[in-house]
């Protein structure tokens, strides 16, 4: 070292530097929340919202769609209208660990906190994976940003599905093509005609009457929009990416179809309901805990000092 | 407390090590705040009534000294270099953010920090910190030395390694404490970072030669001695010891790797167990000890590792119970689940069934007084 003046010097200059340069870059995020809303799945066509499916086949579930507005983010499609996600405690809540919908299964979020605690990574082979296909394309692409830095164009497919996926996203493809998701459930012929009433029941669409009735897993086969489970594949053939027999999903990979239970019962459509009341629960256990928290470290402390009493004092 | 009609006497080190584990345990399970603070205030409850007066005794305030620069530097870099930030979240400051190229998408340098992000950050800090003092309060109230008599017979060969590896942090921290010192005694003004050099290679310097000093120590006494064993057995126990070893580390890689079959892991495990039981066994058969001043292992011994392993079974009893991993989205007020909560007191109530510790003598409550002098007395003392 030579002397401390020229590395004072230095740091000093590397610090005005850098401040200078944050300073010449300083940009205030648009904190702009987007006002994206959730729409009845009607509102979906190929050039207006942002159709998102989450596919809880890996527990036996149906693959349930939803619609929202755009200007949106992958994120916000799947913090509205009754959807709602967690994030793990490392890497914050715009990493997607848990989907759950108000609707399917009693609000319970997937994966359980049974099964995956959300605190760490979730590992890559039981994650959920974030697919896109943009307006027109039939192809699914893995995403490469994460769902808040996602910002789809009207008319685009988003979909999530859980299990197996490497980080180039080559294995464990969704089992569903966009546009099985776009097009199923209209009817060959009768496009439902698509009011801007708020109650969807009312449209020729054959949605679910009510959420929770429509989207328990036993009862979605027999439910109204899920008449035809076998549709589904059937409108895969022209897609060529994900070529799904009803049989299973032989070409779409074997890690994925031995990781899946089973194949989505069915496809069900999330009607924009309100979440859950975000209640902040009682302070009183936190006060509790830090009562006890600070007994046991007083009694700590006054351990100590006795200690340093009885070291200092008769000596 | 009753602790003044019992004998008092030093506790085996192992039974320290154990309930030192056992609440180790209990703190990986957990990212709740509350229970966190709570293993924390037990930890210091349990050294606080339980530690000696020796030198390595004070270990527990330098491991928490070092737990919350952990809490602080993760909080750091989770606010520097944060994700994406969801609309639902709670701003508390704005920091001027850096552009980043597109290949860098998802992370963020500077920009607005948010309440979830922090308490998130800290959650975890938190967690690495209780795990930190664990080991800190083993370390504290464990006498180091005596740990190092218990090794199997076969490890004696490892002798010098072993010794120099697990005596460098209660050495380190006494040699801190005599080098500043000797400091202050010669009125050094230097101060804060200036104050760095002088201090740290004393410190490094001693630590590390007083950790040969006590290996060679051990060296004279016939740690590390091959005995009458021929090459060829020698080197069998070796080959065993080193691909059981292997094999543990697949082993515990293949059981926490989830993308790896649970059998092959399970079986690498046996494997490895299987090869370091050999090898043990067959080191052990020629090696010849006896003990000098035994460490007894009774009813004392027995309560205190009850209570940090009888901690560590209700944690995993409890779970998956709810509140063990808070969620910050949305925000709400952490739980305080019972289980847990009743696992930790038990852990605690090693400081209370513990004898008290024996009472210091004048040399090792003033272990600075003659700080240059080397004390090689203390040394084979201690190890004997």
């Amino acid at each position: 070292m030579s002397g401390s003046r020229p590395s004072r010097l230095t740091v000093a200059g590397a610090l005005a530097a850098l401040s200078a340069v944050t300073a010449l870059v300083f940009v205030t995020i648009g904190a702009t929340p987007a006002a994206a809303t959730a729409e009845p799945v009607g509102q979906c066509t190929t050039v207006s919202g942002v159709l998102v499916a989450v596919d809880f086949g890996h527990w036996g579930g149906p693959l349930v769609r939803g619609c929202g507005s755009t200007p949106t983010t992958g994120f916000a499609l799947l913090n509205q209208g009754g959807w709602f996600t967690q994030g793990t405690l490392h890497d914050g809540n715009a990493f997607i660990c848990r989907i759950g919908y108000a609707g399917f299964s009693a609000g319970q979020g997937y994966p359980t906190s049974a099964t995956e605690a959300c605190v760490q990574t979730p590992p890559a082979n039981a994650y959920w994976s974030f697919w896109r296909a943009g307006p027109g394309q039939n192809a699914w692409s893995y995403s490469q940003v994460g769902p808040a830095s996602d910002s789809p164009q009207a008319g685009t497919v988003e979909l999530w599905t859980f299990g197996a996926t490497d980080l180039t996203g080559v294995r464990g493809l969704p089992v569903v093509s966009p546009d099985a998701v776009r097009a199923y459930p209209p009817v060959a012929g009768t496009p439902a005609p698509t009011p801007s009433s708020t109650h969807p029941t009312g449209t020729g669409a054959p949605v679910s009457s009510t959420p929770a009735a429509a989207t328990r897993p036993g009862a979605a086969g027999a439910s109204p929009s899920t008449a035809a489970p076998g549709q589904v594949p059937g409108k895969a053939p022209g897609s060529g990416t994900v070529p799904a027999g009803t049989a299973g999903q032989q070409s779409a990979g074997a890690a994925a179809s031995a990781a899946r239970a089973a194949a989505p019962a069915g496809v069900v459509d999330a009607l924009p309901a309100t979440a859950a009341a975000a209640a902040s629960g009682s302070p009183l256990p936190a006060l509790a805990g830090l009562g006890l928290v600070v007994a046991l470290g007083g009694a700590a402390g006054a351990a100590g000092a006795a200690r340093r009493r009885r070291r200092t004092g008769p000596s | 407390m009753s602790g003044s009609r019992r004998v008092p006497r030093a506790l085996h080190p192992i039974a320290w090590w154990l309930w030192a584990a056992g609440l180790a345990t209990v703190s990986i399970r957990t990212t709740n705040p509350l229970l966190l603070l709570l293993i924390l205030a037990a930890l210091a409850f349990v050294v606080a009534n339980r530690r000696t007066e020796a030198p390595w005794a004070r270990a527990f305030g330098y491991y928490l000294v070092v737990a919350l620069s952990v809490v602080a530097l993760r909080v750091l870099v989770r606010t520097v270099f944060a994700g994406a930030l969801t609309p639902s979240e709670h701003i508390l400051v704005t920091l001027p953010q850096l552009p980043v190229p597109s290949w860098y998408a998802g992370i963020r340098i500077g920009g607005p920090i948010s309440l979830e992000a922090t308490l998130s950050a800290a959650y975890d800090g938190l967690r690495l910190a209780c795990l930190l003092c664990c080991v800190g309060a083993a370390n504290a109230l464990a006498n180091p030395k005596r740990a190092l008599r218990v090794l199997p017979g076969a490890l004696y060969e490892l002798g010098v390694a072993v010794i120099v590896a697990v005596s460098v942090a209660p050495q380190l921290i006494e040699s801190f404490q005599r080098v500043r010192l000797a400091r202050r005694l010669r009125a050094d003004p230097a101060r804060r970072l200036r104050a760095l050099r002088p201090l740290v290679i004393p410190v490094v310097e001693d630590a590390f030669e007083r950790s040969l000093r006590l290996a060679a120590a051990m060296d004279c006494r016939g740690y590390g001695r091959a005995g009458a064993a021929s090459p060829g057995a020698r080197r069998v126990t070796g080959a065993a010891m080193v691909a059981g070893m292997l094999s543990l580390c697949a082993g515990v890689y293949g059981m926490w790797d989830p993308t790896m079959a649970p059998a092959l892991g399970l079986a690498a495990l046996t494997v490895g167990s299987l090869l370091c039981v050999l090898a043990l066994v067959l080191g052990s058969r020629r090696v010849m000890t006896t003990a000098y001043r035994p460490d007894p292992w009774a009813l004392p011994e027995w309560a205190v590792s009850a209570c940090g392993l009888g901690a560590a079974a209700l944690m995993s009893s409890a779970y998956g119970v709810w509140g063990l991993n808070p969620a910050l989205s949305p925000l709400r007020w952490p739980a305080l689940p019972a289980m847990p909560v009743l696992a930790i007191c038990l852990a605690a109530l090693a400081g209370v069934v513990s004898p008290p510790p024996p009472p210091s003598r004048r040399r090792a409550a003033r272990p600075a007084a003659s700080p240059g002098r080397s004390r090689p007395d203390r040394v084979s003392e201690t190890v004997a």
